[in-house]
């Protein structure tokens, strides 16, 4: 990049929101994948003209710009390109109305996931899709990637909370989309294009999402199985017992391990854990639910069921799970964490067929997921030192995209596709699918300057 | 790694850098990622700079200084690592290695320097002078530390004061820094100032050693130079442990909170203990929204202060911030660099006093006796 087209990407957001030094180069080099590539400059817009212009520059001048939130993506949505500029949308943070009486908060997209929850608190209200890196993730990535959580069950994932958008398309031009509405039946629903695109097709400068009132009440259960197939019959016995918990989560044994490993909370080292929440807006409420849950455990041979409502055990409990993954990352020096997803039905014979595969491949997986959604979390471990290895993790994981389609499935439920599983599309979307996606990149992005090489939008 | 590597990231904290899963969570509580966000700066940065330097795609130079040496050690990030990255000993590690190449950062050499040529980290010519006994023969020997000494002496004044208010038999010493601060920044413990610090604590034959700044603290308690101190029999406490549980025989209705120290906390364990006197005395206590292990750091530390000045308000003005939310009327802490930062920081509006808490008990002590 020449060093005068640098001098115009800081005229446009200022010498302080710009930099081409090394440090920061090699910080926007990667996200949470294993993906690495250090780009050009990055950029960090403070306005949605400044967002607009950065962008127009990129189409004057044909580099490609990389949107970015907090970089915790797990499949290299975030990762640059050699001759790219990342824009870094973390200094456009401000939360710009909270109306109760509307139901919605609107937010710039480098709001933090945990600012908005605490601007909402005092409110009674929150906001639900509650992704594990919440206290560190943006909203502009979340819509970005459809973010989900351990909540899906009951409360879904971003998309079914984006109401509209303000975005600058990848040809400069500025479009509002959605709105303030709950209801909306005009047009083509365009915000939704949006939710999950990866910042393939525009740039947020505006979101508008909407709130739920916050359940004061949650019930905590704990059930342990001495096997699988117990434990995939209580998923289902639960998910149809007439109820929806607010969270159902499954912990294979190697996770259990490892969450030991890195805390003092004793979990019983078993085939399967499940882990269950409720929650309502009366004690009795979240109970009532909660008895049938424990009834399904009971049903299907748990070997124990503990039941907690609330103090230390709970908050660390959950802060076990969501740093699930990171402690698994400690076993070995490299790692890559899928999201496949299954119909409910199908989750246990998917966590096995993990387990079929990680033998027939010799290597290590630990899974753990969100049972209540279907979301499995196979964790795949290794050191690519040793050699063979890389290459059996490749196998293992086509062989792990191959079963959750065969299985009815997709091949991501939360974590996107980025780099990671660009490869795997034709896997799940038929050629017309992936015709009409491309068709509708080049509608938005001509010159295809936002975050190229992603999602297989170029095949 | 191998012993003959050239670096110390390299022989001790290989395997300790390639552990980062890169998850990014440490951006929640690096307080110099929170003040400017700049992932360069934050543990995650620091790492993946590190990474390249030991896979030999980066050289360890002069750039890569404003990352690398713009960290408190306030230690946030290692605490809520689900990695288990130990990252203020990596970057200490790193900053050795630079400055044995000669890419430190200017203002850490400096550092280094001045206690070449001074016993003070301020290059000050003339102790401070607290009319109080010294190098006497006492049951405690006082240390009152740099900053205490030479930057925030109304402080030490007070904690002298609640000291002869309690009667203790102490005794002050002709202190010099302890140069812990040293190893932090990339050079290591003066010798000369140890010894020297050494032979006039254990001159005094006192039983128990209180120091002032939490910082010392952890260098007599930790560094090798200073094991004679408990190998003679010496305590070594801390002012707010050695107040703890006291009559002090005052109480307030003022609205009190209390800002743990890095060094004090999250390095030490000591969280109950200033508690503890501050309940006593102000039964309105209340806590920061980020308290104990999860405590902000008030931005001073591992040089950051004197190095990167702008981040180092802003991480206090985030603290201080926290203060205004609370409601409280004054903010205690027990750590006078901490103090020192926070009171720098604190803008004109906010209308709640910084104070170390043996200022706040000096006060109420004086207001009781009318």
């Amino acid at each position: 990049m020449q060093a005068k087209s640098k001098e115009k990407l800081a005229d446009i957001v200022g010498q302080e929101n710009f930099s081409d030094g090394i440090i920061d180069l090699v910080s926007y080099s990667s996200d949470a994948s294993e993906h690495s590539i250090r780009p050009q400059a990055v950029v960090w817009p403070t306005n949605a003209e400044q967002v607009r212009d950065v962008v127009l520059l990129a189409n004057e001048l044909g580099f490609p710009l990389f949107p970015r939130g907090a970089g915790t993506g797990l499949s290299g949505m975030a990762v640059p390109r050699s001759d790219g500029v990342v824009m870094d949308l973390a200094r456009m943070r401000r939360i710009i109305d909270i109306c109760i009486e509307d139901r919605v908060a609107v937010v710039e997209p480098g709001v933090v996931y945990a600012d908005l929850e605490k601007a909402l608190a005092p409110h009674g209200y929150f906001y639900p899709p509650d992704p594990a890196s919440g206290k560190v993730c943006t909203l502009g990535g979340n819509v970005a990637t459809n973010a989900g959580g351990v909540k899906g069950a009951k409360y879904g994932t971003t998309k079914d909370y984006v109401l509209g958008l303000s975005l600058v398309l990848g040809d400069g031009r500025e479009m509002r989309v959605g709105g303030r509405n709950i209801k909306s039946a005009s047009g083509y629903d365009l915000a939704h294009l949006f939710v999950g695109s990866e910042g393939t097709l525009g740039v947020f400068t505006e979101i508008i999402l909407k709130i739920n009132p916050k359940p004061t009440a949650t019930a905590t259960a704990l059930a342990i199985f001495d096997n699988l197939e117990d434990a995939g019959s209580a998923i289902i016995g639960v998910m149809s017992s007439g109820i929806v918990p607010s969270v159902l989560e499954i912990l294979g044994r190697e996770t259990l391990e490892a969450i030991n490993q890195n805390t003092d909370l004793n979990l019983p080292e078993v085939d399967a854990m499940l882990l269950c929440e409720t929650d309502g807006f009366t004690q009795a409420e979240a109970d009532f639910q909660m008895a049938r849950v424990v009834e399904q455990f009971q049903k299907n041979q748990a070997r124990q069921v503990r039941q907690a409502s609330g103090g230390e055990e709970v908050v660390e409990l959950w802060k076990a799970r969501k740093s699930a993954y990171a402690v698994l990352a400690r076993l070995k020096p490299n790692f890559v964490l899928e999201d496949v997803t299954v119909p409910i039905s199908q989750v246990v014979r998917m966590f096995k067929g993990v387990q079929d595969i990680a033998e027939r491949n010799r290597v290590s997986i630990a899974t753990f997921g969100h049972a209540g959604d279907g979301n499995l979390h196979p964790q795949v471990l290794w050191d690519a030192t040793q050699p063979g290895e890389t290459q059996r993790v490749e196998k293992a994981v086509d062989e792990l995209f191959a079963l959750a389609i065969k299985l009815g499935g997709t091949l991501t439920g939360e974590h996107g596709i980025g780099l990671s599983k660009a490869a795997y599309m034709g896997l799940e979307h038929g050629s017309v699918s992936m015709d009409m996606m491309r068709v509708l990149k080049r509608a938005c992005d001509p010159n295809n300057i936002l975050n190229p090489g992603k999602m297989a939008l170029e095949g | 790694m191998s012993a003959s590597a050239k670096l110390e990231i390299e022989r001790s904290f290989r395997d300790q850098i390639g552990r980062c899963s890169r998850c990014g969570f440490c951006q929640a509580h690096c307080p110099v990622f929170g003040a400017s966000l700049r992932p360069a700066v934050n543990a995650r940065g620091k790492m993946l700079l590190l990474k390249e330097v030991l896979e030999g795609k980066l050289e360890l130079s002069r750039e890569l200084a404003e990352s690398i040496f713009q960290c408190t050690t306030c230690a946030s990030c290692s605490t809520n690592c689900p990695s288990g990255v130990q990252v203020p000993e990596i970057i200490k590690a790193a900053r050795r290695d630079m400055a044995g190449l000669g890419t430190c950062h200017p203002a850490f050499v400096a550092m280094d320097q001045v206690l070449e040529q001074y016993p003070n980290i301020y290059a000050e010519e003339e102790p401070g002078d607290f009319d109080r006994p010294r190098n006497q023969r006492a049951e405690v020997v006082y240390f009152m530390g740099c900053v205490g000494q030479y930057r925030e002496e109304e402080a030490t004044e007070a904690a002298l004061a609640v000291l002869d208010h309690l009667e203790v038999d102490y005794t002050l010493i002709d202190e010099v820094c302890c140069s812990g601060v040293l190893e932090d920044v990339g050079f290591g413990i003066k010798p000369v100032l140890a010894e020297k610090n050494l032979e006039l604590i254990l001159s005094t034959g006192a039983r128990t050693l209180v120091t002032g700044c939490p910082y010392c603290f952890r260098t007599f308690n930790n560094k090798e130079v200073y094991a004679p101190i408990k190998q003679e029999g010496v305590k070594i406490v801390h002012l707010s442990q050695f107040l703890a549980g006291r009559d002090l025989g005052v109480r307030t209705d003022q609205v009190v909170t209390y800002h743990d120290p890095c060094d004090l906390g999250r390095h030490t364990g000591i969280y109950a203990e200033p508690r503890k006197t501050i309940r006593a005395l102000a039964p309105n206590f209340v806590e920061l929204p980020h308290h104990h292990a999860d405590a902000l750091c008030c931005g001073a530390g591992g040089g950051v202060r004197g190095a990167f000045a702008k981040n180092s308000l802003d991480m206090a003005r985030r603290r201080l911030a926290e203060v205004e939310e609370v409601g409280a009327q004054v903010v205690l802490t027990e750590c006078n660099s901490c103090a020192h930062n926070l009171s720098n920081a604190k803008l004109r509006a906010q209308k709640f006093r910084v104070l170390t808490t043996p200022q706040f008990i000096l006060e109420l002590l004086e207001q009781s006796q009318g």
